[in-house]
């Protein structure tokens, strides 16, 4: 008889493979049902409001003043001069938008290559040492920082040094995208086919050389798509750096809230939808322009 | 060799491009007027040095903690909503529930994707600013404004992950007999399990950041000390409250990189 047994170390290691899988997922579910508990014992969670006959009177109200019904004039959003002198806010937001992803772009491209592993340890050429792995660490440190505070505290912090415009919204959305496309870009170079580089390296290039002709024409098609995908995202936070950063769509959006002119709020989302769509559109077309063949 | 490409599509025609494109938004910089206000050079040093050290006190180290949860209860209950939301939405975007020939099937996955792309295009505060103005100021407009958006990426990259499991094993089981219930249940869904989870942990990250500037409409938690601190010009408790964020971020990073490790390795 021939015996079918599987080799029992690689069961057991897929079982506690498996465990630490299911354990995590447990301990997520556990985490969920305390936020919820939490959320409904510490304080008015709002969800008895939804009971309330006064709540759904309030919402239906609000969305019929931003359809512009129960106004005298005609609604904002039906006056041509109304789109035209709210265009040049949306004109403000897109070059926002253009700035910080030119600004990530720069700030990652002139350092995404000091930041990945197989330059700093000299795989790929030029010969390992201690300043390129400090450099490594610190840009690694750096991106994952600019990464993890969001778009809106860096324009908080902004806005106190920085004199209102469309500069500080741009920075805050630049650096915030710097740390992003840095460890993306940097990734890309981690993984790229390295024979192109070693073998430049065996004939004798120095690491320009490397770097221009091994290094860039692999990771710059990944670079700029990555960066136009970014540019969708940017986009659509513009407006939210808009409402502390004075300057753009958010701006204007966030004080016609507390006017309560619904209806300018109106037109300003029909715009800020047609950037956004806009600007789908244009990265769709351009990333198409940058794939390799 | 490769065809020449016309201009509009060379390569060399999109770099110029963006080259132009971000020296025009240069001209949309108010460069005549300072850039910086009065004093700003002097705040932003103070900014920097208060790095040394952060507010480590313990009853503020209780406040920082105290966010931080309110912040991370906020993004657990939102991305259980997204999920709720987004996976039905999804699988009826992916087309997974009616059969190929059926004529339900682009009526269902066009109305889907419509729904999805619309709660997606709207930035989760600008819906946080809608509903606080709709139905008032509570966890729960936080949790909707935050889980509307999520739901939004979640379904469509559910679907994307549905649509893009191999054909042969879906199509044993149809040739098996298998409703497309039977198929999607049995033969989609353990196919992606592993990406939808990992994907899904990665939005969770996502969603502590975004909960996390929600208290600019008000929602109490990390960036609302955060906002706090700045007013009273306590630098050095902004860097505290920057360092925890920080803290849960890179916490849930590494966790749910070591379950996408033991589910792919699986």
């Amino acid at each position: 008889m021939i015996e079918t047994r599987e080799p029992t170390g690689y069961r057991q290691r897929q079982r506690r493979k498996l465990t630490f899988a299911r354990l995590s997922f447990y301990t997520f579910l556990a985490l969920i049902a305390v936020a919820w508990a939490y959320i409904f014992v510490e304080g008015d969670s709002g969800f008895t409001l939804l009971l309330e006959g006064r709540t759904w009177d309030n919402a239906g109200k609000f969305l019929t003043r931003l359809a512009g019904a129960g106004q005298d004039e005609r609604p904002a959003f039906l006056q041509p001069e109304q789109w035209w002198a709210t265009g040049r806010l949306a004109y403000n937001t897109l070059a926002m938008s253009v700035l910080a992803i030119g600004i990530a772009g720069f700030g990652a491209f002139l350092t995404f290559i000091f930041a990945a592993r197989n330059i700093s340890s000299g795989s790929l050429g030029g010969t390992p040492s201690r300043l390129g792995a400090a450099v490594y660490y610190f840009l690694r440190i750096l991106y994952a920082f600019t990464r993890a505070v969001p778009e809106l505290v860096w324009a908080m912090l902004i806005v106190f040094f920085l004199s209102p415009g469309i500069l500080p919204g741009a920075l805050a959305l630049g650096v915030h995208n710097l740390g992003i496309m840095g460890r993306l870009a940097a990734e890309v170079v981690e993984d790229m086919d390295p024979a192109p580089a070693r073998a430049m390296r065996a004939s004798g290039a120095g690491i320009f050389q490397i770097f221009l002709y091994a290094i860039l024409p692999q990771t710059l098609p990944h670079f700029i798509t990555y960066l136009l995908y970014r540019w969708e995202v940017v986009i659509r936070t513009t407006v939210v750096v808009g409402f502390v950063s004075a300057g753009g769509l958010g701006l204007e959006m966030r004080l016609n809230l507390s006017f309560f002119h619904y209806d300018q709020v109106t037109l300003l989302i029909l715009w800020y939808l047609l950037l956004v769509t806009g600007v789908d559109f244009l990265s769709a077309w351009m990333r198409k322009m940058a794939r390799f063949e | 060799m490769r065809p020449a490409r016309p201009l509009l599509e060379s390569p060399h025609f999109l770099s110029l491009l963006l080259l132009g494109a971000v020296a025009w938004s240069l001209t949309g910089v108010a460069w005549g007027e300072p850039l910086l206000h009065t004093g700003g050079g002097d705040s932003a040093l103070d900014m920097l040095l208060a790095l040394f050290p952060p507010d480590l006190s313990p009853a503020f180290l209780l406040v920082c903690l105290q966010a931080a949860w309110h912040t991370l209860s906020i993004a657990l209950a939102s991305i259980t909503l997204a999920v709720l939301i987004g996976f039905p939405l999804g699988v009826m975007a992916s087309g997974a529930l009616v059969s190929p020939d059926s004529r339900l099937r682009a009526p269902l996955m066009l109305s889907s994707r419509f729904v999805l792309g619309t709660v997606r295009s709207i930035h989760e505060l600008v819906w946080a600013v809608l509903l606080v103005a709709a139905i008032g100021l509570s966890p729960l407009a936080a949790i909707v404004a935050l889980g509307l958006p999520y739901a939004g990426i979640l379904g469509r990259i559910y679907a994307e992950f549905l649509e893009d499991t191999p054909e042969e094993p879906l199509t044993a089981l149809r040739s098996a007999g298998a409703s497309s219930w039977q198929t999607l249940v049995f033969g989609r869904l353990p196919m992606c399990t592993p990406d939808l989870v990992s994907y899904t942990f990665y939005r969770f990250e996502c969603s502590i950041r975004s909960a996390a500037i929600l208290s600019f409409v008000g929602i109490r938690g990390i960036g609302y000390e955060i906002q706090l601190s700045l007013g009273d010009l306590l630098f050095s408790q902004v860097w505290t409250l920057l360092l925890a964020l920080l803290a849960i971020v890179a916490l849930v990073d590494f966790w749910s990189g070591r379950v996408r490790q033991s589910l792919l390795e699986s």
